[in-house]
């Protein structure tokens, strides 16, 4: 029994090998269980979803050069000292050619001094504060143009654009809707938009009532809710049972995930949220496309945010590997140089930052989400919330 | 101030409580009769929660309906972690003087294992359905038919276990086992009978309340330990084992939570409900309610 065992890991291992000398290794840690474990699929399924277009056709173009892709994955458990351990074993011990990023803001900013130790260029993609401009450019990049500071410039003049006056803040304590808050309430008082109430709230909220019945009797124009997927989820029930009238209702991050039209319904139907993505973007050849080839996947839309930024991150890889190969110092002057064309629209990165896309905002109309501003990449217009 | 009085708050908070009371009674039985720490109590939850969210999903089939299916689950994992783990354990010897301790490690395993199978099998992307979600006015109150749902079966649920403990034979053997474990066995209770029911009835409970959780929030394999969490604060609270005691402790925490948060503000939450918690534990540590062997 154990020799038959080890004979067929030993036959295992020489067909892995096999496969490696005609692959090519992309390695990145991902967080399946823990803290982050609940927003890790909309990334991991950008990348299978990529590996599996990309070997479709017949694999990687390297300089001219097709080659498979293979995965190495490990799960960081969520905890960033770990994904730290991993990228260092991606790249000394696993000998990966290229690497993708792991989920979520803090992981980002941990692997961002391996990457700079070991020379090695890494796309990231589900990351957003307005801290990663502290990161010294060089080894890692970031498509996203959420950042809280130019949302909240964005949102003030979306918010003027329509008239309104006064608003209501509420916001969870953690890192981004704290960023945010700090960046609006500014931005608000500049504009004289008048901040009725303002309230924050854990993480582990059960029940909004409270804060919500405030909320109604300041009546704003505006509601502004800093949340998190969970609480967004909270926050429409529990809105629509207090009866929260405001016509602009922007909701933070939940409202670009597939589930939450499910948990929700026609509840969410005109809640703002952030975001720079549609498929019915007729420019972006590539956004429908990919649209299709994921609900085709995975039977479920992907996340307009994260599974988004995930996928783009591969193919600027992808576009700067054609280009570069797999050398190290190539890539990264590629990827620096380089315009590239994604389902988001073209994508250049000035320092850190990606200095094309827009700050945008999405927003629910029907089944569907729209870009509603800024104008010059709209989809539609916003339209004012009505009711329940 | 107008908020603290209305109907609203009132309404939230009743519902809140109800929750917590019906969460909590399943540890509470647990523990009262085994002295076994369920800190994977919540995980139960959770499992409650995915079991309506497929049958409503894939059957098209009313919470209200599948929470059957929910607590037939759950008794069945109870009765599979009683014969392959908890039965030694409770057979005395050396280990039963430390059952505190090595239940709640145990159970912290089967904490991680259950969350994992769970995110493997189902994916830890959340989850979420619709049911009950038109609102209904009373006055000026407004409630959503899930959460009047909710709050009704939570409590007909508790009075159902409250009245069984107190009128049905078996109830009095639980009740005698929660006072007098040693007692019970000498007049002729049979130990291990009492004990598989009250697991089994203990986790389906649980698990009941997942399925009225997953009508109003998210679900993801790791929703569980805020459950396990404010099920402990519960019965500190109502003192370890009095089932009477958790249930007016539930409804006590829920309202304690609504009105605390109103008067200060949403971020002293956890502040509110822990500080409580400490404080009884220094103060009263046989719990608000505590105090008599008597089970009520």
């Amino acid at each position: 029994m154990i020799r038959n065992l080890s004979l067929a890991i030993a036959a295992t291992a020489a067909l892995a090998t096999a496969a490696s000398a005609e692959s090519v290794k992309i390695g990145f840690s991902i967080a399946k269980t823990g803290l982050f474990a609940a927003g890790a699929p909309s990334q991991l399924n950008a990348y299978e979803l990529w590996r599996e277009q990309v070997n479709a056709k017949g694999g990687l173009n390297v300089a001219g050069k097709k080659m498979m892709v293979e995965f190495v994955q490990y799960d960081d458990q969520s905890n960033p000292g770990n994904a730290v351990k991993i990228y260092e074993k991606l790249i000394t011990d696993d000998k990966v050619n290229l690497l993708l990023a792991p989920w979520g803001t803090p992981h980002h900013f941990a692997v961002a001094a391996v990457l700079e130790k070991y020379k090695f260029p890494m796309v990231g993609n589900t990351a957003a504060s307005v801290q990663l401009r502290e990161i010294k450019a060089g080894y890692i990049w970031f498509p996203t143009s959420t950042i809280p500071d130019k949302m909240a410039v964005e949102m003030v003049k979306l918010l003027k654009a329509n008239g309104y006056k006064t608003a209501a803040l509420i916001n969870n304590v953690l890192p981004f809707a704290k960023e945010f808050k700090a960046a609006i309430v500014p931005e608000l008082k500049k504009s004289g938009i008048e901040l009725k109430v303002s309230e924050e709230y854990p993480p582990d909220i059960k029940d909004m009532t409270a804060m919500l019945s405030k909320v109604k009797a300041a009546s704003p124009q505006a509601v502004i809710v800093l949340s998190y997927p969970s609480d967004s989820v909270l926050y429409a029930k529990q809105a629509k049972e207090i009866g929260i009238s405001a016509p602009f209702q922007f909701v933070a991050i939940g409202p670009t995930i597939d589930f939450y039209s499910k948990a929700v319904g026609p509840a969410a139907n005109g809640f703002v949220t952030m975001g720079h993505w549609s498929p019915h973007k007729a420019e972006w050849k590539r956004a429908k496309p990919f649209y299709d080839a994921y609900v085709k996947k995975f039977n479920e839309k992907p996340d307009y945010l994260d599974t988004v930024l995930s996928y783009m991150s591969c193919e600027i890889l992808e576009q700067a590997v054609a280009k570069a190969g797999l050398d190290k110092e190539k890539i990264r002057q590629a990827i620096s140089t380089m315009t590239f064309d994604t389902i988001n629209g073209p994508v250049k990165f000035q320092g850190v930052q990606n200095a094309i896309t827009p700050t945008a905002f999405l927003q629910i109309q029907g089944d569907e989400l729209q870009i509603i501003w800024p104008k010059s990449i709209a989809t539609s217009s916003f339209k004012a919330k009505t009711g329940w | 101030m107008d908020a603290i009085l209305s109907g609203q708050l009132l309404a939230a908070a009743l519902v809140t409580g109800a929750l917590y009371a019906l969460t909590a009674l399943g540890l509470n039985l647990v523990y009262g009769t085994m002295r076994l720490l369920n800190v994977a109590h919540g995980d139960l939850v959770m499992i409650g929660a995915y079991v309506a969210f497929w049958a409503f999903t894939l059957l098209a089939l009313s919470p209200l309906l599948s929470l059957l299916g929910s607590a037939a689950l759950a008794a069945l994992l109870g009765l599979a972690l009683y014969y392959g783990l908890f039965r030694r354990l409770l057979d005395g010897g050396k280990a039963a003087q430390r059952l505190e301790a090595n239940s709640l490690l145990l159970f912290f395993g089967v904490s991680v294992i259950v969350q994992n199978l769970a995110a493997l099998q189902f994916t830890s992307t959340p989850r979420g359905f619709q049911y009950l979600d038109e609102v209904y006015h009373f006055g000026n109150i407004a409630v959503t038919g899930n959460r009047i749902a909710a709050f009704l079966v939570a409590i007909a649920i508790c009075l159902g276990v409250m009245a069984f403990l107190r009128f049905h034979v078996t109830g009095l053997a639980i009740k005698a086992l929660i006072q007098r474990r040693d007692a019970a066995a000498i007049v002729g209770v049979n130990i291990e009978r009492v004990q598989i029911l009250t697991l089994c009835l203990g986790f389906a409970t649980a698990s009941v309340a997942g399925a009225l959780v997953s009508m109003t929030e998210q679900i993801s394999p790791f929703m569980g330990f805020p459950f396990t969490i404010a099920a402990f604060v519960v019965i500190i609270l109502g003192g370890l084992g009095n089932i009477t005691g958790g249930i007016a402790a539930g409804f006590l925490l829920g309202l304690l939570e609504t009105y605390g948060v109103a008067l200060t503000s949403s971020a002293y939450r956890s502040i509110l409900v822990y500080g409580v918690f400490v404080l009884i534990l220094l103060v009263r540590p046989q719990g608000l309610l505590g105090g008599r062997r008597t089970v009520r």
